[in-house]
């Protein structure tokens, strides 16, 4: 991360950069279980393996990414005096939804004729597992400052 | 056809019990997450970025069990 001073008016939390550069890594991982799932799937299961594979892993990582983007827009009312309360309600009401969205997709998908169940399942357990694997080391990477988001006071002068 | 029969008989596919305790326990562990962020953040205001990524974290791997849980219904039954 950066130490570029902040604007002590910015209230903007520190978590940002973390997270704006999860979502990042998180697609070069998606592009990378694609091809190479891809691949597997087309060896496996012909043409309905490829688009399985690919279907997954776009499920997985993007379903996975929506926790943090919900973070990243609900710091958008930092400052604001509504701020705790629309952020768990973003953060949460994202997290419901996507759940409902994934069984409606479960339902939907299920049985049907252009896909390989077996290569989705895969390509849905890499992309998640894969995505936890770089949350955690975008995180173990990055550099918190300790406090934050703290304001001090102006430093006292001897005049 | 005795007592313990009639009892445990079961009409349907049992899968669809997995899939209620695939979102179940991943629903308590993200409120105890988000219940304890929310603590952290009263208390120690100037906290609230680096708490948010802890929170991040802990909401990724309960919800992990989550998708791989209610996944198997692609290559389970109903």
């Amino acid at each position: 991360m950066s130490a570029a001073p902040r604007d002590p008016a910015d209230r903007t939390p520190t978590s940002n950069p973390v997270l704006r550069r999860a979502l990042l890594w998180s697609g070069v991982l998606a592009a990378v279980i694609a091809v190479v799932g891809g691949v597997v799937g087309f060896v496996v299961a012909g043409t309905e393996g490829l688009v399985s594979a690919l279907l997954g892993t776009l499920i997985a990582v993007g379903f996975m990414g929506i926790t943090a983007a919900s973070i990243l827009i609900a710091n958008r009312f930092a400052g604001s005096d509504l701020f705790v309360g629309a952020f768990f309600g973003i953060v949460l009401g994202g997290w419901l939804l996507k759940f409902i969205l994934f069984i409606v997709l479960v339902v939907l998908l299920r049985g049907a004729p252009w896909l390989d169940p077996m290569v989705l399942f895969i390509a849905i357990v890499a992309g998640v597992l894969g995505s936890l694997v770089v949350d955690v080391l975008v995180v173990a990477k990055s550099r918190l400052p300790y406090a934050s988001d703290t304001k001090l006071p102006p430093a006292p002068s001897d005049d | 056809m005795d007592a313990t029969t009639v009892l445990a008989e079961i009409s349907g596919s049992i899968a669809t019990v997995g899939y209620g305790l695939a979102a179940i326990g991943p629903a308590i562990g993200v409120g105890i997450v988000v219940g304890k962020t929310i603590e952290g953040v009263a208390r120690q205001p100037e906290l609230a970025g680096r708490l948010q990524v802890l929170m991040w974290i802990g909401i990724a791997f309960t919800e992990a069990l989550a998708f791989v849980g209610i996944a198997t219904g692609f290559i389970f039954g109903f």
